[in-house]
């Protein structure tokens, strides 16, 4: 039986893999500049380089679906985490209002840092290292916000938890809009874009802006990602067996914030890939959680790049956010969600 | 019952005096400042060559007289919605409402450009009514799903959805600004036309939710109570709800989506004038108009000299005060 669950596991990730590699596949052939397959690998390899094939490769849309699939990851992770802890499988960071609360921060430190994220450039790559920094911040405020008002006798009342979500999402909201509009011209322009959860304007400093934080945290629940697996448990149970529930509980929101607030400070608010992927990953590999974390990862980096890849073809020539792309996706599976969830 | 009787003819007895406060601070001061003597020469005795005289007349007092027309229909759409569902989040912006004339409002100026004002005052009631009909739809579908944090969980994520959908139909045909002039509340720039329009319209819905009033009394002390009296629910319902969709879908018509109004606004004017609709309304209507007078005035000193969003003003409220109501009631049913 174990044996073949780690079989499933190891294909399961596979075809993902190849899911990933084809969606970036098509993601980088196609575009307002339409590009052959034998280009595209010319150029990666560097065989006869074309400085054109160059600049629309490396600099527009490598970044582009680096960044997609490092937000997937990111978000997919932290759904796993925060659907453990809630023991509610309709907790996403957009939801809840973890996105909102890194989303205002990181508008705050563009308000202050006169950050133009639109024209960044290397002169700036101190004020972008920082931006995951202060998302944290943010939305670890939101995070601490949500839970206690949730919290009724001790417990997480769900319900409470999405609803204080709502109220959470809309006053970050308004604050984010009332900061925004006190920035002059050029820097509101750069908030809106990087607002509506967008990628559009990837760089690879972004990359180098979250890579540390997905490592490092990623790697983190990942290890921590057994204790998951107890507290599906009764509270009493998982006490008798030694763990340090509320400790272990807390340290795993932090990591999960701090994932969130890395894929919110580079690409804005993005709902529901949290919420899709664990859902997902557990219909593929089963419900043990070091097998869920890993093919959540992939499974968002996966939707996350084929919605990037929809705003930007089917749009054309104009783009759509990929955060709406993903809302459009996303809400008819959360519906589905909730009719079949128990009141 | 004495007491409310008291309570809520102080309350109709004061509120024209605050609103007429309130209204003229917002006619005389702006961006520029006009004396009251200018203003009142601009009502009285009208002189186009006068700069002052235009922007009283087709600025400032257009201004007031939406904001104070939509705080009293938001608000009253609000009570309604509350007393008649029994559950005390509902309220237009939270259960799709909003969005559903939005959306609608998108589909019209992309593919029937250029419709006339009273057609789109009717589009938007019509997509108040799609908004209110999916989320009250699905919610009746699913088990407890009209419960009232379950509604209005799928309200939220409804009304995201139908703005998500909008949004890329926006993007499609490539009219984002012209939408995005509808969708953002827009009370600096009423549209004079549209203003008169709203107002059989809306009045259409006040009448309507004033002739419904004590039986949405009854109905909102229990279904039970109010089949053994002998009360035709459904009826009530659709009345009630018509009443609904003419009030937010002017309202939407007429300035965007404003929220928060209609969830605050009916709760106040409950702990104030007790559990009678038929006071309820009219001193919801008042309320609602001084709150949101009171916003829009705000709203031009908050960040002198920009103009900041009036959605902003009312969420400085509604949030706290929905964290609150959810803090104190939880799940429970009530109105």
């Amino acid at each position: 039986m174990h044996k073949n669950t780690s079989r499933v596991f190891v294909l399961t990730i596979s075809i993902l893999i190849l899911f990933i590699l084809g969606a970036s596949y098509l993601h980088i052939t196609n575009g307002v500049f339409d590009m052959s397959v034998i280009d595209v690998v010319k150029t990666l390899l560097r065989i006869e380089p074309n400085p054109k094939f160059d600049l629309v490769i490396f600099e527009f849309r490598l970044p582009r679906i680096v960044i997609a699939a490092l937000v997937g990851i990111g978000l997919g992770m932290a759904g796993v985490v925060l659907q453990g802890i809630t023991r509610n499988g309709l907790a996403d960071p957009g939801i809840l209002g973890i996105n909102a609360g890194a989303g205002a921060a990181v508008v705050i430190f563009m308000f202050f840092f006169q950050l133009n994220i639109v024209t960044a450039d290397l002169n700036s790559w101190l004020s972008i290292l920082m931006m995951p920094m202060f998302g944290f911040v943010g939305g670890a405020m939101a995070a601490a916000l949500i839970f206690s008002f949730a919290l009724k006798n001790g417990h997480l009342d769900m319900q409470r938890l999405i609803l204080t979500g709502i109220a959470i999402n809309s006053g970050f909201g308004a604050l984010t809009l009332f900061l925004s509009l006190k920035m002059n011209a050029q820097d509101y322009e750069s908030a809106a874009v990087w607002m509506a959860g967008s990628i559009y304007n990837a760089n690879w400093i972004f990359v180098a802006a979250m890579l540390p934080w997905l490592i490092i945290l990623g790697f983190y629940v990942y290890r921590k990602s057994y204790l998951l697996d107890y507290f599906q448990l009764e509270e009493d149970s998982i006490t008798s067996l030694g763990i340090a529930v509320e400790k272990e509980k807390i340290k795993l929101l932090l990591a999960s914030v701090g994932l969130v607030s890395a894929c919110v400070s580079v690409s804005g608010s993005i709902g529901f890939i949290g919420l899709m992927a664990p859902h997902i990953a557990k219909q593929l590999v089963g419900i043990q959680h070091r097998y869920v974390m890993p093919a959540s990862a992939l499974i968002g980096a996966c939707l996350l790049v084929i919605a990037d890849f929809i705003g930007k073809t089917v749009f054309a020539p104009s783009e759509l956010a990929v955060g709406i792309v993903v809302s459009i996706i996303g809400i008819p599976y959360f519906l589905y969600l909730l009719v079949k969830s128990k009141a | 019952m004495k007491k409310t009787n008291i309570v809520s003819f102080a309350i109709l007895a004061a509120t024209p005096f605050l609103i007429t406060v309130v209204a003229l601070i917002s006619v005389m001061y702006g961006t520029k400042d006009i004396s009251a003597l200018t203003v009142w020469q601009a009502i009285i005795a009208f002189d186009p060559s006068n700069v002052d005289h235009q922007i009283i007349r087709t600025g400032r007092i257009p201004r007031i007289a939406a904001v104070l027309l939509v705080g009293a229909f938001l608000a009253v759409a609000g009570a309604v919605m509350q007393g008649i569902t029994r559950n005390y989040l509902a309220s237009p912006s939270l259960m799709g409402v909003n969005d559903g004339s939005a959306f609608v409002i998108t589909l019209a100026i992309v593919f029937f450009p250029g419709l006339p004002n009273y057609q789109m005052i009717l589009l938007s009631m019509l997509g108040s009514a799609l908004g209110a009909g999916i989320v009250f739809g699905f919610g009746s579908l699913i088990r407890n799903g009209l419960s009232p944090v379950r509604l209005a969980i799928i309200g939220t994520v409804i009304g995201t959805f139908l703005s998500s959908i909008a949004t890329a139909i926006a993007m499609y045909f490539q009219v984002s600004q012209t939408v995005s002039v509808w969708y953002n509340t827009k009370v600096h720039t009423v549209d004079i036309d549209m203003l008169l329009l709203a107002i059989p319209f809306g009045l259409v819905g006040l009448v309507l939710a004033l002739l419904s009033a004590r039986a949405i009394t009854i109905t909102s002390l229990g279904e039970d109570i109010a089949l053994g009296l002998g009360q035709k629910t459904k009826a009530v319902k659709i009345i009630s709800m018509l009443a609904v969709v003419c009030l937010t879908g002017t309202a939407v018509a007429l300035v965007g989506k404003i929220a928060f109004v209609g969830l605050v606004i009916p709760h106040i004017t409950r702990f104030l004038v007790g559990v009678d609709y038929r006071f309820i309304i009219p001193c919801a209507a008042a309320i609602g108009a001084f709150f949101l007078a009171l916003c829009d005035v705000l709203s031009r000193y908050v960040n002198y000299p920009m103009e900041t969003p009036i959605g902003v003003l009312t969420a400085i409220v509604g949030v706290p005060f929905f964290l609150y109501l959810i803090r104190k009631h939880g799940g429970e049913k009530r109105a």
